[in-house]
């Protein structure tokens, strides 16, 4: 156990040493880049993977997947828009879009949890689903399909645009996503039994922990996770948009691979998820000051993805032959 | 009732029936949805979906995924465009566009099944790199002025089908024929049901598991041509977003994601059907952006009965097996 929490922690090490070291690279070759301010500021391009990938850490260490988290934050933004365009007051309507989305977790986790349906295949239908309901509202509500809301008042607009101390809030709101959502899986049991499910799912099973909820519980949280996400991400554009993270799933679940959960359930931090959206927001702010066009960035951050796993991948072998290689050894000793 | 249960759980059938009666429901509505001609119009806009899911059911097979496909199309389609727009001859554009997508491929294939990389980061890391390399390529700009010969194979009929139908079928076919009737086909299903057991038997593993995903990068490079054909130019966004909708239409299809179940003339069906969906709704007048919503809910009605019934139906025939069992060892113990 021990062992694991080391490599563990290496992992989140190396996440820092590589966040140093990207810092040093590019203050090098880009004169006036090491600005603390704006490189708090950017993060505000790249926070809302941030905030999707911690809840959805969960679903992947329990060995799911949610794809469906992208059409979740379309789903919160275009719910808090027609909401508010109805009359309803904005922390009202936020509330109400976190409980929707939420509730579409919940839809999400049902089908997992009671159906032999592979948790892939549910998030697609969902993702479809869910993208659908939102530009259906977005339809009825304004009666252009893609067209978004805007004019919102200014204390909502603040949320994400705002600054307190000196840090824009959404590193707070970041910072608190990391504590809650960290607290909930490393210290506490509810989290301990997500690992177990993860490792083995009988194993949990017959221990008498209640493996349905378990899982169903994940899909929850990643769902509020796109929803909190997306109410962010309307609140920095000051627009509320049917297909607003449309993109994003492919990020969150970089972010969250990269920060070492492993797709295959049973390993993973919350804190790795944080550190490895932070290397690739910086990473994408950064090409990009250096120059590049913001849709090339994606060949360095594939490549970064697949040479990372690599990484973990042969010490992962070498450490499993090792042990092997001792057990072998105990028979010997032993005559 | 046993013939009925029998054809149900054939998942072409099942899909070929729900897609007749969707006709039947729609062409009730609007029976200009059920014309000759809106139906071969159906089939030609549903061509690139079914070339992608096909390669992909070779890739699901061997129990992996492939979620690059979508820059694989985008990159060849930039290739091709661009060898177009140059004045090379048909040949020449045909062979390096299936070259440039069976080289992507084998990059997924050597990653996955070589240095084992899990296959849906493998594929994710391909679809960013793949786009990017695609848009340094272009330049970022959309490749205009395709040649209008090229532009005129799409509405060409050969036989009364255009061009691209006869292409979906011939691909179509073939795959079947070649999983399902070759020895070397049947591998495919080997690896991806018993990857272990089809290791100690001696097939060769890594082979298939490599070719898997040449096939789907190919077919990826094949729609590309295809989607040149039918649009006439090259956007950067060629081919974004499709991966999960070939994926959706495989399963429809009844290829399963855990490997080793599934036809490719499923994964074609799935492919249609999807296309009929979403191009049913405005014959019934439904504003078209319900689609999604309802493509996604018979996503899920139909993947979560078909499972529900499946279980039910393997676990009569373990019923019916036990109970043939416990009469089979009642005998034993009363002939002596």
């Amino acid at each position: 156990m021990t062992n694991l929490m080391k490599s563990l922690l290496r992992w989140e090490l190396f996440l820092i040493v590589a966040i140093v070291l990207e810092l040093l690279i590019f203050s090098m070759i880009t004169p006036g880049f090491f600005n603390i301010q704006n490189l708090l500021f950017s993060m505000n391009d790249f926070a809302y993977i941030g905030l999707a990938a911690i809840p959805m850490t969960f679903v992947i260490i329990t060995g799911g997947i949610d794809v469906s988290v992208g059409s979740i934050m379309g789903l919160a933004s275009i719910s808090v828009g027609v909401l508010w365009m109805n009359g309803v007051n904005i922390w009202l309507a936020l509330l109400i879009a976190l409980v929707v989305c939420i509730i579409a977790g919940l839809i999400n986790g049902l089908i997992v949890a009671f159906t032999d349906v592979q948790p892939l295949v549910v998030t697609l239908g969902t993702m479809f689903l869910f993208a659908g309901i939102a530009l259906v509202i977005s339809g009825g509500g304004s009666a252009t399909g893609y067209e978004g809301i805007s004019g919102f008042p200014d204390p909502f607009v603040e949320v994400a645009n705002g600054m307190i101390l000196d840090i824009p809030n959404v590193i707070w709101i970041l910072f608190g996503v990391l504590i809650v959502f960290g607290t909930l899986l490393h210290f506490t049991k509810y989290g301990r039994s997500v690992y177990l499910v993860g490792i083995n799912s009988k194993a949990a099973k017959y221990s008498g922990l209640s493996t349905k909820w378990i899982v169903m519980s994940t899909y929850m949280l990643a769902g509020l996770g796109g929803g909190i996400s997306g109410v962010i991400l309307t609140s920095y554009f000051s627009s509320a948009r049917a297909d607003l993270g449309s993109t994003a799933i492919l990020p969150v679940i970089t972010a969250v691979v990269l920060g070492g959960t492993s797709i295959l359930g049973g390993k993973g931090t919350v804190l790795g998820t944080l550190l490895a959206s932070v290397f690739v927001g910086i990473m994408n702010y950064s090409l990009q000051l250096s120059g590049m066009p913001s849709e090339q960035t994606t060949i360095v951050v594939g490549i970064i993805l697949i040479l990372a796993v690599l990484l973990r991948q042969s010490k992962w072998t070498y450490m499993k032959k090792r042990v092997s290689r001792e057990k072998n050894q105990v028979p010997k000793i032993s005559e | 009732m046993k013939i009925l249960l029998k054809l149900l759980q054939m998942r072409e059938l099942s899909i070929i029936l729900l897609m007749i009666l969707f006709f039947l429901f729609v062409g009730s509505i609007n029976s200009e949805f059920t014309s000759a001609d809106s139906i071969i119009l159906l089939l030609s806009g549903s061509i690139i979906l079914l070339v992608l899911a096909v390669g992909q059911s070779f890739v699901l097979l061997t129990s992996n995924i492939d979620v690059s496909v979508g820059s694989i199309m985008g990159i060849s389609a930039a290739v091709g465009g661009t060898l177009l727009v140059d004045g090379s001859s048909l040949m020449i554009v045909i062979i390096s566009v299936i070259g440039v997508g069976a080289l992507c491929g084998l990059i997924n294939g050597i990653g996955v099944a070589q240095l084992k990389i899990p296959a849906i980061i493998m594929t994710l890391g391909m679809l960013g790199i793949l786009r990017g390399l695609m848009l340094i390529y272009t330049e970022g700009m959309w490749i205009e002025d395709i040649p209008s010969y090229y532009k005129m194979y799409a509405v060409t009929d050969f036989l009364g089908l255009p061009y691209p139908i006869w292409v979906g079928i011939v691909i179509c076919l073939g795959a079947f024929l070649f999983l399902n009737q070759t020895k070397f086909g049947r591998y495919f299903y080997a690896v991806g049901d018993n990857l272990d057991g089809a290791k100690l038997v001696g097939l060769p593993v890594k082979t298939v598991g490599i070719l898997a995903f040449v096939f789907s990068g190919m077919s990826a490079s094949v729609a590309a041509l295809i989607f040149i054909m039918n649009i006439g130019f090259v956007p950067n966004q060629t081919g974004s977003g499709i991966e999960l909708q070939v994926i959706a239409a495989a399963v429809l299809g009844g290829v399963s994601l855990t490997g080793g179940v599934g036809t490719v003339l499923g994964a074609a069906l799935g492919a249609i059907f999807f296309t009929v969906i979403n191009n049913s709704l405005v014959y019934m007048k439904i504003p078209a952006y319900w689609n999604s919503a309802i493509a996604g809910l018979l996503l899920l009605v139909i993947v979560i009965s078909d499972t529900k019934f499946q279980s039910y139906f393997t676990k009569r025939n373990q019923a019916k097996l036990s109970n043939q069992h416990i009469e089979s060892q009642g005998l034993e113990d009363s002939s002596p």
